[in-house]
């Protein structure tokens, strides 16, 4: 004869439902509640890793910045106005979200380029440094020393674009690929005549963060001591390390003091507060959907309990304790709330796993799997419905005598 | 265990009680261990209130009841499961069986409780007061006199100080009282435990120490 556990029998005399319609109403309301939520959190957590993200995110500008002073009519007359002070800059390393504050270089020498190939061609150009800590994909033999023949050269990208796309297309030049560029060698003549010297330079990357033609610190120092008598000369240009360059009150920083910068990189902000916006909305809608699926779901426990009622007390009078008893009834709930977490959890992972190959193609990079704060929203709003399921089940059994 | 019952009134009984001199109610007793008692009870005299409030399913009364240590005034529920699990046992004289539930597993419940009988004594049990073919039977389906020798069995499937049983036989003849008679001595006796019988009649059916007129 077969064995009766008694599980088995519990089961029988408490959990006799009919129809489960309502069950998997609650069940389904709690999924998607719980899943807006995690999304809503998800969204807003890889928003924020794009901005303040490192590396490969550098290309959005999004972490370092070029500022200057605005050229304005007044400030033309005076020599030296868009000069920043020592003082402004210990503002600037003060200022709300800047990690850091570097200083661009400029030489204060003439300097010609010239292309030693059969096509005659020559120009005046600037050349300025950057702390090393500021360039973003610094080349392997980025060094300069007095005495080296080479001058190694990083060029803005932009400037390869203008080139590509603006001036190679008018002149009916050929259009030139990073790799066929860094081929190219040409001279560089620096120093007033007849003190001049003659380098050979050669283009060794391209940088997204700095617009300029960048050379190594210890080049400029050396020009500007020989040709210009070594006179420190405050920077015009300040390359900034910001955590969130869409931040308000940074934002703010630069418009009172009329600081310029590419404002590109600064439209992040008004698409950060719509982000904010919206996910916050997304938010509250989750924890709305999730409340009704959460009440329904402790409504069916309740209407569960009440039904079983008569056995409930019977039980309780043949000396079944009300604790173990809840427990039977919360172990019968646990693997349901589990499901619904479960099934949350996948969806936001695989959504995280389609926007993460989604970026891609955009050359950002997000993180495969969902970060912590997702993880974080997954275990409070289970702890919290576990905590309401439990408190529903033992106010339903505290009511039996 | 020792049972104390002082000046116990149950409220809705209060003014009927005053009317005339109960044994029992608004009295001071002491029930010693293992005693057996026999309880007279005129119907509406709140025979079935008393066993109620024995057993603690209700709280409707004035004065005090404790079983030792347990303060039935006081208890907590969970006081309340083990003292119903290990110490006191009742047979109802409503029955109380799971109606959607087999004879056989209307006793599992009970017995997996505790563990103290084997399945094969139960069986026994229920063969030796003639209801052994009504093992698989569903309790509604019995007539009053075979629910109640399950009723009787499942008092006995458990570890207990004191048997409380309210007019455990009222729906037996002569012979099936007598074979469940000497069951519940049987058992009693292995548990070295006390009962408490109320009725409406007189009777000899155990060795009473006491008969107490409610």
């Amino acid at each position: 004869m077969s064995q009766i556990t008694q599980k088995k029998l519990l089961r029988k005399l408490l959990l006799r439902q009919k129809s489960n319609n309502r069950l998997w109403v609650s069940l389904l309301a709690l999924c998607v509640g719980t899943t807006l939520l995690l999304l809503s959190v998800m969204v807003w957590w890889n928003f924020k890793e794009i901005l303040s993200g490192k590396g490969s995110n550098d290309s959005l500008g999004s972490t370092f910045l070029t500022i200057g002073k605005a050229v304005t009519n007044e400030s033309m007359a005076k020599k030296g106005a868009t000069f920043f002070t020592a003082k402004e800059i210990d503002a600037l390393k003060g200022a709300p979200e800047v990690q850091d504050v570097g200083m661009l270089t400029s030489n204060r020498f003439p300097v010609w380029a010239t292309l030693n190939t059969n096509i005659a061609f020559a120009t005046e150009m600037f050349l300025e440094a950057a702390p090393d800590n500021f360039i973003d994909k610094q080349p392997v033999n980025w060094s300069w020393e007095p005495g080296d023949a080479q001058v190694p050269i990083i060029l803005s990208s932009d400037f390869l674009n203008l080139y590509n796309y603006g001036f190679a297309l008018s002149q009916g030049l050929p259009q030139l690929s990073p790799q066929t560029i860094q081929l190219l060698a040409f001279n560089l003549k620096i120093g007033r005549d007849p003190y001049t010297e003659t380098y050979n330079a050669h283009i060794v990357g391209f940088s997204d963060r700095i617009n300029s033609v960048l050379v190594p610190q210890s080049f400029i120092d050396y020009g500007n001591t020989r040709f210009a008598g070594g006179q420190v000369i405050a920077p015009s240009r300040l390359i900034l390390k910001v955590k969130d360059p869409s931040d308000a009150a940074f934002v703010r920083f630069l418009e009172e003091r009329d600081y310029t910068t590419n404002s590109e990189q600064l439209k992040w902000s008004k698409l950060r507060s719509v982000v904010d916006a919206i996910t916050s909305a997304t938010g509250l809608l989750a924890i709305l959907i999730m409340g009704i699926g959460t009440l329904v779901f402790i409504l069916f426990i309740e209407l569960t309990i009440a039904k079983a009622q008569q056995s409930l007390s019977l039980l309780l009078q043949l000396g079944y304790s009300p604790g173990y008893l809840s427990r039977f009834m919360f172990r019968r709930f646990l693997p349901l709330v589990a499901l619904t977490q479960g099934v949350a959890a996948g969806l936001a992972m695989y959504a995280q796993y389609i926007a993460g190959e989604k970026v891609k193609e955009m050359n950002l990079a997000l993180p495969t799997v969902p970060g912590w704060p997702v993880w974080t929203a997954l275990l409070l709003s289970t702890v919290i419905l576990l905590a309401f399921v439990s408190s529903g089940i033992y106010r339903a059994m505290h009511q039996q005598k | 265990m020792q049972l104390g019952i002082e000046h116990v009134v149950p409220i809705p009984l209060k003014d009927k009680i005053n009317e005339y001199n109960s044994w029992i109610w608004n009295q001071d007793i002491v029930i010693n261990p293992g005693e057996k008692v026999f309880i007279q009870a005129p119907s509406g005299t709140g025979k079935t209130t008393l066993m109620h409030l024995l057993y603690g399913l209700r709280n409707d009364y004035e004065g005090k009841i404790h079983w030792s240590a347990y303060n039935m005034t006081a208890i907590r529920p969970e006081q309340l499961s083990q003292l119903r699990a290990s110490y006191l046992s009742i047979i109802f004289q409503d029955m109380r069986l799971f109606p959607e539930l087999t004879a056989w597993e209307n006793l599992e419940v009970k017995r997996r409780l505790t563990n103290t009988i084997t399945e094969h004594e139960a069986e026994k049990w229920m063969e030796r007061l003639g209801i052994g073919h009504k093992r698989d039977s569903l309790a509604r389906t019995l007539s009053y006199g075979e629910q109640q020798r399950v009723a009787i069995i499942r008092a006995l499937l458990q570890p207990f100080e004191w048997l409380l049983m309210d007019e455990p036989f009222s729906h037996l003849d002569h012979a099936n009282i007598k074979k469940a008679v000497a069951l519940i001595r049987e058992v009693t006796e292995t548990n070295n435990a006390g009962l408490i019988l109320a009725d409406l009649e007189d009777n000899d059916f155990f060795n009473y120490t006491r008969k107490l007129l409610l």
